[in-house]
C-alpha cells in the first residue's frame, strides 16, 4: 500500500469521525467563535496570564525570584504554544484539503499526487502564520532573550480585540498615501534643513574652536533636537555663527511642525465622513434585526422617535446634510448618502442582519427603487414604504414592499370624518395618533392560563375597565355567538363576540383601555391568578 | 369610516359646503374623499402651477389671491362655507390663511395640517379648530405595522379598510328611547352588536369620555355616543331610533 493511499484513507476516516468534528468544533468555540459563550472566559484567562508574566518580568528586574518563576514562565509559554497550534489547527481543515485534491484528481482522471496536496496545506497554514494576529502570537512565544518578553504585551492587543480598529489604521495609511506629495516635499525640505544645520554646526562648533560637537553624528542629533523644538540643551552652541544657525533652525522647525500637522488634520477632515460611516457599520455589525430608515423627513423623524423610545436599534440614511445633522444631534445612528446606492444598503447590512427597511422619502420614484433593491438583496426582509401618490401603492407592492402607507389618504379619511362626525373624529384621531392614554391593545390568552376555556362573560374585562373590540382566532373557528367576523391574512377577527363565546389558548383579545389596565391584565394572565 | 357614511349618518346628511385651500397632494386627496362622501367641495389655490396640475388630474380648481380678504370672502369664507380646510404645503402659508379666515369668520370650523411638530401650536394660536399632523399619523402607523402588527392589521381590515365596520356618532334626541336611560342598562353591545367607545355626557362637559371611565352615564338629549360596528347594525339602530320618534 502506498503512502498516499494511506493518507487518503485516513482523511476519509477523519471526515466521517464525529468525535474529531466535535473536538474541532469545541476548539473553534474556545478560540475563535465570536458568538460562543465560553470564549470570553478563555480570553480573560489569557489576559491574566499575559499580565502576570509581564508583571513577573518587571518585578524580577530589581528582585530575585525563586525557581518557581521559571516553572511559571514555562507553563505560560507552553500554554501560548498550545493556543497557537490550536488556532492553526482550526484555521483550515487539512483532511478536507487532501480530499478536495483527491476528488479533483479523480475528476480529471489524473493520478493523485501527495506532494501537491501537501503544498496546498502548507499554503493555507502559511496564510495563517503570516496573518498579523498570528505574528503577534508568535512574538509572545519566541523571545528566549528575556527582556524581549515584554513583546507579550502585544497579545493584549489581540485579546482586547483591537483589531476591530484595524480599519481605522488602514484609513490612516490611506490618508498618508493621499497626501504623499505634500509629505514628500516636506520631508525633502526637512532633510535639506537638517543637512545644512548639522554641517554648519559641525564646522563652527568643533572642539577645536571651543564647541561641544565632536562628530558629524552629534551635529545631526543636535539639529534634529533643535528643529523639533525639543531642545535638550546637552549640546549648546557657543559661537556667534552657531547661535545664528540655531535661531534659523528653530524658526524653520516651527514651520515644518505646523505644516505637518495641518496636512494630517486636513486629510482626516476630508476622510471624516468615511470614518463616521464605517463606525456606524461597525456598531451595527453586532446587532440583528434592526431597522434601516431611508429618508429622515417628517415621517422618518416620527418613526425614529418611536423606535428610540422603545430602545429598538435602527439606522438612518439621508442624502440631505441638514437632515443628517439633525439626526446626529438627536443621537441617532446616521449615514449621509443616497439610499438608491446598493453598496450603501449592503454596507448597512441589508441582505444580512437588517430585519426591516422603511422607504420614507418624499419621492415615490426613490421609494420604489429602494424597495426593489432591498427586495433583491433580501427575500425575507420586511419592507414598508411611503406612497405619496395613490398610484404608487400598486407599484410599491409590485416592487416587493410588504406594506405601503399613504400619508395623505389618512388625512383624507380623518378629514372626511371631521366633516360628518366631529365627535367620532376625536376617537379616531386618538387611535391613529397613539398619543392618548386610551389605546387599542392586543392581549394574548396564554394556553393553559385561567382564561383558557373560559367564556367572555367570565373574563373580568369590565372590572378591569377594558372594552372588548373583538377576538382574533384561527381561521377555522366559527361560533354562533359572533354576528360579524372578518378574515385577516392568517387569522379571523371575531367582532364583538357575545358573553358566551369561549376563549381558547393563543386567542388574542383586542381591547380598548387605559394602558395601565392593559398591562395589569397581562400581568394577571402571566402570574396565573384570576384577576380581580 | 369607509364608504358607508351617507346612510348611517342619515340624521345630519345634508351636504356640507367645504372650501379646500391648497391643490397639492393632500388637498386633492381630501377633496376626492369628501366628494365621494357627497359633500360639496370647492378647491382654491394661489399658485398657477398647482392649479394646472390639479386640472390635469380632473379637479376643478379656482386660482385666487390668498392674501386678499375680498377673494376669500368671494369663495365663501364668512359666507356659505361650512368648513374650511387649510392644506397648503407651506406651514407659514397655512398659518397666514388661518389667521385671515379667522378674522373674517370667527365661528367657522377650520381644519389645517402641520408639516413640523412645532407648527401645531402656532396653528391653534392662529385660530385653527383642528390640526392634523399627517406625518405623525403616518409615522405612528408605520411603527404600529412593525411592532404591533396584529392591531395594525385589524384596524386596516376593519375600521380603515373596505370592510364595513364604522365608527360613528349617535346623537341622543329628546324623544328617543335612549333618553333618560343609563348607558349600562341599554345593552347596546348585545342588542345591536355595536360597541360603545365613548360618550359626550353634557353633565360632565363637552369632552369625549371614553367608555373605560368608571362613571355611570345617563343619556339625555344633546349627549353623543361614539360607537363602532357593522353597517347593518347601524341601520337597525337608526330604524329603532326613528321608530321611537314617531
Amino acid at each position: 500500500m502506498k503512502v498516499s493511499d494511506l493518507v487518503i484513507r485516513l482523511a476519509y476516516e477523519m471526515d466521517e469521525s464525529e468525535a474529531y468534528a466535535r473536538a474541532k468544533q469545541a476548539a473553534y468555540d474556545l478560540l475563535e467563535n465570536p458568538h460562543s459563550r465560553i470564549r470570553p472566559y478563555f480570553d480573560l484567562l489569557m489576559m491574566a496570564l499575559v499580565l502576570s508574566s509581564v508583571f513577573l518580568l518587571l518585578y524580577s528586574v530589581k528582585h530575585h525570584l525563586g525557581a518557581w518563576s521559571g516553572w511559571f514562565e514555562n507553563m505560560v509559554v507552553s500554554f501560548f504554544i498550545l493556543e497557537y497550534l490550536g488556532r492553526m489547527w482550526v484555521y483550515s481543515s487539512t483532511h478536507r484539503i487532501i480530499l478536495d485534491e483527491y476528488e479533483k484528481s479523480e475528476l480529471i482522471n489524473q493520478p493523485f499526487r501527495l506532494s501537491k496536496a501537501l503544498w496546498s496545506i502548507l499554503r493555507s497554514k502559511w496564510s495563517y502564520i503570516s496573518s498579523p494576529m498570528a505574528i503577534i502570537d508568535l512574538l509572545a512565544i519566541l523571545p528566549s532573550y528575556r527582556p524581549l518578553r515584554i513583546l507579550r504585551l502585544f497579545l493584549l492587543f489581540r485579546l482586547f480585540k483591537m483589531f476591530r480598529y484595524a480599519h481605522s489604521i488602514q484609513q490612516f495609511g490611506s490618508v498618508l498615501r493621499e497626501k504623499r506629495i505634500e509629505l514628500f516635499s516636506l520631508f525633502t525640505f526637512l532633510m535639506f534643513v537638517l543637512l545644512v544645520g548639522s554641517s554648519v554646526i559641525y564646522l563652527f562648533e568643533s572642539p577645536e574652536s571651543g564647541g561641544q560637537v565632536e562628530g558629524f553624528f552629534e551635529g545631526i542629533y543636535w539639529s534634529l533636537v533643535t528643529l523639533s523644538t525639543v531642545g535638550y540643551g546637552d549640546i549648546t552652541p557657543q559661537s556667534f555663527e552657531g547661535r545664528l544657525v540655531t535661531m534659523v533652525l528653530i524658526i524653520s522647525g516651527l514651520g515644518v511642525l505646523s505644516f505637518f500637522t495641518s496636512i494630517i488634520v486636513s486629510a482626516f477632515q476630508e476622510k471624516m465622513g468615511e470614518v463616521r460611516d464605517r463606525r456606524v457599520a461597525m456598531l451595527l455589525e453586532k446587532k440583528k434585526g434592526y431597522t434601516v430608515i431611508c429618508g429622515f423627513g417628517r415621517v422618518g423623524q416620527v418613526v425614529a422617535e418611536y423606535l428610540s423610545r422603545d430602545k429598538l436599534p435602527f439606522v438612518i440614511i439621508d442624502s440631505d446634510g441638514e437632515a443628517v445633522e439633525l439626526a446626529r444631534r438627536l443621537g441617532y445612528l446616521v449615514v449621509e448618502g443616497k439610499s438608491e446606492r446598493i453598496g450603501l444598503l449592503q454596507m448597512l447590512g441589508v441582505g444580512r442582519s437588517a430585519g426591516k427597511i422603511l422607504c420614507l422619502t418624499g419621492d415615490d420614484v426613490v421609494n420604489v427603487y429602494v424597495t426593489l433593491s432591498a427586495r433583491q438583496l433580501d427575500e425575507k426582509i420586511t419592507i414598508i414604504s411611503r406612497a405619496n401618490q395613490r398610484q404608487s401603492v400598486d407599484k410599491l407592492m409590485h416592487a416587493g414592499a410588504n406594506h405601503a402607507i399613504e400619508p395623505f389618504k389618512i388625512v383624507g379619511l380623518i378629514a372626511g370624518e371631521y366633516v360628518g362626525q366631529p365627535v367620532a373624529f376625536e376617537a379616531i384621531h386618538g387611535i391613529v395618533m397613539g398619543e392618548n392614554d386610551i389605546t387599542l391593545e392586543a392581549i394574548r390568552v396564554p394556553p393553559g392560563s385561567w382564561l383558557d376555556g373560559k367564556t367572555i362573560g367570565e373574563a373580568p374585562l369590565e372590572e378591569m375597565r377594558l372594552i372588548l373590540f373583538g377576538v382574533t382566532t384561527p381561521m377555522n373557528r366559527s361560533s354562533n355567538h359572533v354576528r360579524n367576523h372578518f378574515d385577516l391574512e392568517s387569522q379571523r377577527f371575531q367582532f364583538n363576540p357575545g358573553a358566551d363565546f369561549v376563549l381558547l389558548g393563543d386567542d388574542i383579545l383586542l381591547v380598548f383601555g387605559h394602558k395601565y389596565s392593559v398591562s395589569h391584565m397581562r400581568q394577571q394572565l402571566k402570574s396565573g391568578r384570576m384577576g380581580r | 369610516m369607509s364608504g358607508g357614511a351617507d346612510n348611517k349618518a342619515g340624521i345630519f346628511s345634508q351636504a356640507k359646503r367645504i372650501v379646500i385651500v391648497g391643490a397639492g397632494a393632500v388637498g386633492l386627496e381630501v377633496a376626492r374623499q369628501l366628494t365621494e362622501r357627497g359633500e360639496v367641495v370647492r378647491i382654491v389655490d394661489d399658485r398657477e402651477s398647482g392649479v394646472e396640475k390639479a386640472k390635469a388630474k380632473g379637479f376643478s380648481v379656482e386660482r385666487i389671491n390668498l392674501q386678499d380678504d375680498e377673494e376669500l370672502k368671494r369663495v365663501g369664507i364668512g359666507g356659505e362655507a361650512d368648513i374650511l380646510f387649510a392644506l397648503l404645503d407651506e406651514d407659514a402659508s397655512n398659518v397666514f390663511l388661518v389667521i385671515s379666515a379667522r378674522a373674517i369668520a370667527p365661528e367657522l370650523p377650520i381644519v389645517s395640517i402641520s408639516g413640523a411638530h412645532d407648527t401645531i401650536e402656532r396653528l391653534h394660536a392662529a385660530g385653527a379648530t383642528k390640526v392634523i399632523d399627517p406625518y405623525r399619523i403616518s409615522g405612528y402607523k408605520i411603527y404600529e405595522r412593525m411592532h404591533r402588527p396584529m392591531i395594525a392589521e385589524t384596524l386596516e381590515h376593519t375600521v380603515f379598510g373596505k370592510v364595513n365596520l364604522d365608527i360613528a356618532e349617535i346623537h341622543v334626541q329628546k324623544d328617543s328611547f335612549l333618553h333618560g336611560k343609563y348607558l349600562d342598562e341599554l345593552f347596546i353591545e348585545e342588542r345591536y352588536n355595536l360597541i360603545v367607545l365613548g360618550v359626550v355626557d353634557r353633565e360632565y362637559g363637552d369632552q369625549l369620555v371614553f367608555a373605560t371611565d368608571p362613571k355611570r352615564h345617563r343619556m339625555d338629549s344633546g349627549d353623543i355616543l361614539v360607537v363602532i360596528g357593522p353597517e347593518e347594525a347601524f341601520v337597525k339602530f337608526h330604524r329603532d331610533l326613528n321608530a321611537d320618534n314617531k
